[in-house]
């Protein structure tokens, strides 16, 4: 019956090595072709990132060693065990194999074992706070936008910097930090649930309301200079994927500059009260008291704003034009300030007052120049 | 047949029809209920996910300018997947195939088997009503608090309540299911059929059962005090209460998890009966295969905070050891498929293709998961892309490849005709390659830092390849459905006939007409293995 040899089933030696073959040309291709490399993390930045990283890369061999073993077995009996019309009798019935299944059982057991030490051992040190970290930064994540407070030693706010807005120039905004010191963030929210994640240090932590987390990073020094991108990882409402901020890595001299520059500017004396035409706006519980302002075409006019929610929830009062253009672009203030916003004058017509972090109704309002 | 002929009073016929099926008890019309409205609800998300994934094909805002909108795309997504179409089309191959499977007649308490199925379509109508009442719930499928609760930035209307509602509704149906499957198993199998000769899916089932029964009780009193803390001034996860936010996330979870084995046990199951059949071998392991669903299950209720390691108030080690011990029953069941395969005698209808297609994908979806339980790699890939590729390789490469094995499987005994193998191999081609051009580039979405549930992203951030590569997966997978609906249209009407056992299966089910009377059997074989069929085929060569 089986006496041509087409019919006759390929050798197991040779199915076995087609198989190993193509998946070996699959991985090669893959890495070869630097697919491969999109399947590792992006170079770690912290001294804590390039832990994980290495764990990432033993967790990722024995990924690969599994999957080219089992995907291995399952294409080699695909291919090699096909019912052919010779098939009359049945296969051998194996009901199972004691030994196989022990060492299937084991080796598997003994595999997740070592992970899971090798795991604790790096939790233990990238998880690791120290009593007096170098820098120590209270970062408050509220919808939707982060801000960075600078402690002193004994935890006293000296500074404070916004992340910067959405749709603004970049140029100044975000948390910069020291390379080669140890800083300690404290996560705080005043309203949802948001998550601090960075890429590149491989690393985020949620910011839980009605409870501090804490971290620590070094960033490593051949880092200064570079600009990391970071974006709250938890979704925290409509304006989730704009709550985002970077972590600028400076020289510890230009840290010390930059926080100088920063202290000094929090510590100026705010603007004084505008004359001419002064309007007030009040916001409390994500809404303005006002949704109706009117002015003089042509004249500057300024607002008296009061942000009455609380600290963590930031507002601004932008205008923009009927076609959505920004006209004035203002700095958000935190929850429990105020600011006076000085605007230019307008040809008259109708504009849109908003707040540009929450461009919801209950903040946004229409402005009458006439 | 010659009364009807005097009276063909066609309109009165179709109505007894509509209403035989509107009011029937029968597990088999039951079960084939339950298969169709999940299938209803399974496309409805599948156009939500394609519209999710057309707004991320390119950066910036495209047609879903309401960020909200987005949010409510995503969240209305997950929960239609899960709640109304995996956990009940999994449910439904349950309902028709384990009464037959053990000999029974019926399910224990055919009423309350009518009355779960008959909640989820009114749970599925209250859930979709909400997107014409002022807006679905936006807060993602787990619905943390306090994003969850009231507040003008939160989950302000009517879209969260009737969104918890809606899940207490499915809940409830569960937990009426699982009483009724654990009744059934235990007390109706036919003589002779003891419980380790009891096929394989009905032991998914049964762990499935146990696990809705001791876990969907903890999610309802989740969603009772979110229900609470929304409309009457509770605050039981609101801090400046005294309450806490991630207790939700624990109460959650200690569900959700169970739930995840919720959602694949049952198509592990339909895949352990596909695969003896078609490599004409027994299930390699049968009983070590069993002990391993009931590890899985016993592991699956100590793993949930698996899902809060960066929340920063979780005992990570206890989670992080117990999370990487679960792979090991998991894989002890892979190699229990793969040896059942190995030196069988293969064909490759499509049952067993969507069987393979299981097996492959949901590889993958044990592997990309254990880099989670590893807590400090698990800081990088938490809440990114990573896990939505993970969750698809086990939901949708694991789930839905064996629901449709199972689909094809059973097709012929529920309704007396075979579906078309080649379209049915068309279907495999077009859903495997769409599945894998999806979700395999979200890997690299995530591990570069993309997170989840973001309704745009920067154009710089170097992700636009890999999503543009993802969104046309998307379309290849909807492409996907379209010959399997043609499939079923032609082969109900012109499919080849199946007679009572088509694939020269193993167990009961085939050995009655296809489909089989209302009362399942005129007579049952001899029960001296998991395999009675292929006893009375063969004799008891194979043992």
């Amino acid at each position: 019956m089986s006496s041509t040899p087409r019919k006759r089933p390929a050798p197991d030696a040779l199915v076995a090595g087609v198989v190993v073959a193509i998946l070996i040309a699959l991985v090669l291709a893959v890495f070869l072709t630097g697919l491969g490399s999109t399947l590792y993390p992006p170079k770690a930045a912290t001294s804590q990132g390039r832990e994980i990283r290495g764990l990432y890369d033993i967790v990722f061999a024995f990924a690969i060693a599994i999957f080219i073993v089992v995907e291995g077995l399952i294409v080699w009996s695909v291919l090699r065990y096909r019912r052919r019309p010779t098939d009359v009798e049945l296969p051998a019935q194996t009901h199972g194999n004691n030994i196989a299944e022990a060492i299937w059982t084991l080796v598997p057991t003994a595999i997740v074992l070592f992970l899971f030490v090798i795991s604790w051992q790096t939790l233990n040190s990238v998880d690791a706070v120290s009593a007096q970290p170098d820098v120590r930064i209270h970062a408050i994540a509220g919808q939707f936008q982060w801000q960075f407070e600078y402690l002193d030693g004994n935890g006293t706010k000296v500074a404070t910097q916004l992340a910067p807005e959405y749709s603004a120039d970049t140029g100044e905004g975000g948390m910069a930090v020291p390379v080669g010191r140890s800083v300690q963030v404290t996560l705080d929210s005043p309203d949802v649930i948001h998550a601090f994640y960075v890429p590149r240090f491989l690393f985020k932590r949620d910011v839980v309301p009605g409870q501090t987390n804490r971290f620590e990073f070094t960033v490593d020094p051949k880092e200064a200079g570079q600009v990391f991108r970071g974006q709250c990882a938890e979704l925290c409402g409509a304006g989730h994927r704009r709550m985002l901020f970077e972590v600028i890595a400076l020289s510890p001299a230009d840290y010390d500059t930059w926080l100088q520059a920063l202290i000094a500017k929090s510590n100026a004396t705010p603007a004084p009260p505008p004359s001419g035409t002064v309007l007030n706006v009040v916001a409390k519980d994500i809404a303005y008291d006002t949704k109706a302002l009117d002015v003089a075409a042509g004249t500057p006019f300024a607002i008296t704003f009061s942000n009455q929610d609380p600290s963590g929830v930031t507002h601004d009062i932008d205008i923009r034009d009927a076609n959505g253009n920004v006209l004035a672009n203002q700095e958000p203030i935190n929850g429990g300030t105020s600011a006076n916003y000085a605007y230019p004058g307008l040809p008259a017509g109708t504009y849109t007052f908003i707040c540009s972090v929450h461009p919801i109704p209950a903040m946004t309002g229409t402005l009458t120049v006439k | 047949m010659a009364t009807h002929a005097l009276a063909p009073d066609a309109s009165a016929y179709s109505r007894g029809l509509l209403y035989e099926w509107l009011t029937t008890t029968d597990h088999k019309k039951i079960g084939i209920m339950y298969v169709i409205n999940s299938f209803i609800f399974f496309l409805i998300g599948g156009v939500l996910a394609l519209v999710v994934r057309t707004e991320l094909a390119q950066p910036g805002l495209q047609f879903l300018t309401d960020e909200r909108v987005y949010n409510e795309m995503f969240t209305m997504h997950a929960t239609l997947m899960i709640f109304l179409f995996v956990i009940p089309m999994l449910a439904g191959l349950g309902n028709y195939a384990v009464p037959l499977m053990v000999g029974a007649p019926d399910m224990a308490f055919p009423r309350i088997n009518a009355l779960s199925f008959w909640m989820l379509p009114l749970a599925g109508i209250l859930l979709v009503s909400s997107f014409f009442t002022g807006g679905a719930a936006a807060a993602g499928w787990t619905s943390y608090p306090p994003l969850s609760g009231e507040g003008p930035l939160n989950s302000p209307g009517a879209g969260q309540d009737l969104w918890i509602v809606g899940l207490i509704l499915i809940g409830t149906s569960s937990i009426l299911g699982a009483i009724n499957f654990l009744v059934t198993i235990f007390k109706m199998r036919a003589p002779g059929m003891t419980l380790f000769r009891m096929p394989i899916m009905v032991w998914t089932i049964l762990v499935t059962s146990v696990l809705v029964l001791m876990a969907t009780p903890v999610i309802t009193s989740a969603l009772v005090m979110l229900f609470i803390d929304r409309n009457y001034g509770g605050t039981f996860f609101d801090p400046s209460g005294g309450g806490s936010a991630t207790l939700y996330q624990n109460v959650f979870w200690f569900y959700s998890h169970p739930a995840v084995y919720v959602m694949i046990l049952p198509a592990m199951g339909v895949v352990s009966e596909v695969l003896p059949v078609f490599s004409r071998k027994p299930l390699f392991g049968y009983k070590a295969f069993v002990f391993a669903t009931a590890a899985i299950g016993a592991l699956g209720f100590s793993v949930w905070a698996h899902h809060m390691f960066t929340t920063g108030s979780v005992f990570l080690p206890f989670f992080s050891l117990l999370t990487f011990m679960i792979a090991v029953p998991t894989g002890v069941k892979m190699f229990n498929w793969v040896f059942t395969l190995f030196r069988g005698q293969l064909t490759f209808s499509t049952p067993l293709i969507f069987a393979i297609g299981f097996l492959t994908m949901f590889l993958i979806g044990g592997i990309n998961g254990a880099f989670s339980a590893s807590v400090p790699v698990d800081f990088a890939l938490h809440d990114t892309y990573w896990i939505v590729a993970h969750i698809h390789y086990v939901l949708f490469g694991g789930s839905v490849f064996g629901i449709f094995a199972g689909i094809y499987y059973w097709f012929p005994k529920m309704t007396g005709r075979m579906l078309d193998e080649g379209l049915g191999k068309i279907q495999f081609v077009l859903m495997f390659v769409g599945f894998n051009l999806t979700f395999f580039p979200m890997h690299m979405l995530g591990i570069q830092g993309m997170p989840r549930r973001i309704a745009d992203y920067a154009a710089n951030a170097g992700w636009n390849d890999w999503n543009r590569a993802a969104t046309i997966g998307g379309f290849v997978i909807a492409l996907s459905i379209l010959p399997f609906i043609w499939n079923v249209f032609v082969s109900l009407r012109n499919g080849r006939v199946a007679g009572d056992d088509p694939w020269e299966a193993n167990t009961l089910e085939w050995a009655t007409t296809s489909p089989p009377p209302p009362y399942n059997f005129d007579r049952l074989p001899e029960i001296r293995s998991e395999r009675p069929l292929f006893d009375a085929r063969h004799g008891r060569i194979g043992h």
